[in-house]
């Protein structure tokens, strides 16, 4: 969960994350952030994730869970 | 569906750019958009100038030009073009085809074939093999390839996702018969299921042009477009092209027989950097090995982008000698194909600009 947080942070160029942060409120969340997070956790995690799937994720812990899900589905 | 041709080759390419040349981060300034966001999507998606017709230009007008210019430099002669195929989304009208509109412009003979084909993105490795398969008739000995787009005149200039990025252009390309035969290995996938991620809803007969087509729509993110507008679901796009291009690219090297490292270039249709260096990355070849600086120096011009990545990157170097190249192209329909293609001694590699 650390290194994911810490992969986050870089992809959407802010210093930290917490895992209950609120994606959405941060100025850099847009369609690139969402192509962005598809592309990282692509190339980290082997998981295809969809632009929809991101729609109902709000904090970093959210996006993990679903991360996880997929991998081991 | 995997493809095998012997005796072709291309023998020239030559684009046609309008002179006409906007700057994305002066046309960001009409959006409601931060300027530090633009620069963020000029650095990561490349955009940077794009190149879009005038008033009125229509795909037939760029490539009569361009043809034109290759009969007066003596690089190809009207009476030797047996067959004339147009590839485009952007057409001069429905009917007649936009192939016997320049065949009429350009007087050619009569004794000859025009054919048009409506592809996309990946329109360049769909007109390649039709013009393999044209050339498996005796009577066919020199194919002249047109693909090109006007697409700017269907983008809304209120919509973000797809304003910015879509350039216009044609590209001509010259195939022959080689008395030097070499294998072409070609790969063409479709899933039309997937046909609305990319589409302009209205203008054919399931919904035709009213006013009501023509009214701006909120379609949220402060971008607004019409019916008549072409569409992207950029992220379903985006996602496509990781996970379908791959597997394409390495079926077909391994159908080949061949290895990554057996090719030159990677010539791929140029939607903008950001997605080109995914691919690449995901297919551990190096960027310098896949091209990705269309998008920022000519915009998206759809099935035209290939031959301007090559004519802007390996014009020197695709007449000096050999080069091994992959091209690939994905997009509308959905459609993605791959060729394996080798280039020898280009007669004509350049491109030409369109007052």
């Amino acid at each position: 969960m650390n290194e994911f947080l810490q992969k986050l942070a870089e992809t959407l160029e802010v210093p930290n994350l917490k895992a209950d942060d609120k994606l959405k409120s941060f100025p850099q969340w847009d369609s690139l952030a969402v192509l962005s997070i598809i592309a990282m956790v692509d190339a980290n995690y082997s998981v295809n994730l969809q632009a929809a799937d991101l729609g109902s994720i709000d904090s970093p812990e959210e996006l993990w869970t679903l991360v996880q899900s997929k991998k081991s589905a | 569906m995997n493809f095998r041709f012997r005796d072709k080759r291309v023998t020239g390419v030559l684009t046609v750019l309008p002179r006409n040349e906007r700057l994305f981060l002066e046309e960001m300034k009409n959006f409601n958009f931060p300027e530090e966001r633009s620069l963020k999507l000029k650095e990561v998606m490349g955009y940077d100038k794009r190149r879009v017709v005038t008033d009125g230009v229509c795909v037939s007008d760029l490539a009569v030009f361009g043809i034109q210019k290759l009969f007066e430099k003596g690089l190809l002669k009207p009476e030797e073009i047996d067959a004339l195929l147009v590839v485009s989304q952007s057409p001069d009208h429905f009917i007649p085809p936009t192939s016997s509109i320049i065949q009429g412009r350009l007087k050619l003979k009569q004794d000859m074939l025009c054919a048009d084909f409506s592809q996309a993105c990946a329109g360049f490795v769909l007109g390649l093999l039709q013009a393999f398969m044209y050339l498996e008739q005796e009577s066919i000995k020199k194919v002249v390839l047109v693909n090109g787009e006007v697409l700017s005149r269907k983008t809304s200039p209120r919509d973000r996702n797809i304003y910015p990025l879509v350039g216009d252009a044609v590209a001509i390309t010259v195939i022959e018969r080689d008395p030097e035969p070499t294998d072409i290995h070609a790969s063409f996938r479709m899933d039309g299921s997937r046909h609305a991620a990319l589409i302009i809803p209205a203008g054919g007969m399931r919904l035709p042009c009213s006013a009501e087509t023509a009214q701006m729509q909120d379609a949220g993110d402060n971008n607004f477009r019409a019916k008549d507008h072409l569409y992207m679901d950029g992220a379903a796009i985006f996602n496509f092209v990781q996970t379908e291009v791959p597997p394409l690219i390495e079926n077909l090297l391994a159908t080949a027989n061949r290895t990554k490292e057996s090719v030159d270039y990677f010539l791929c249709h140029q939607p903008n950097r950001f997605m080109l260096q995914k691919l690449a990355d995901k297919m551990k070849i190096p960027h310098e090995k896949m091209p990705n600086n269309v998008v920022g120096k000519y915009g998206n011009s759809s099935g035209a982008t290939i031959p301007v990545a090559l004519v802007l990157n390996l014009a020197e170097k695709a007449m000096a000698g050999t080069l091994q190249l992959c091209l690939a192209g994905f997009g509308a329909g959905l459609a993605w194909g791959a060729m394996l293609l080798p280039i020898r001694k280009l007669a004509f590699c350049e491109m030409v600009e369109y007052p």
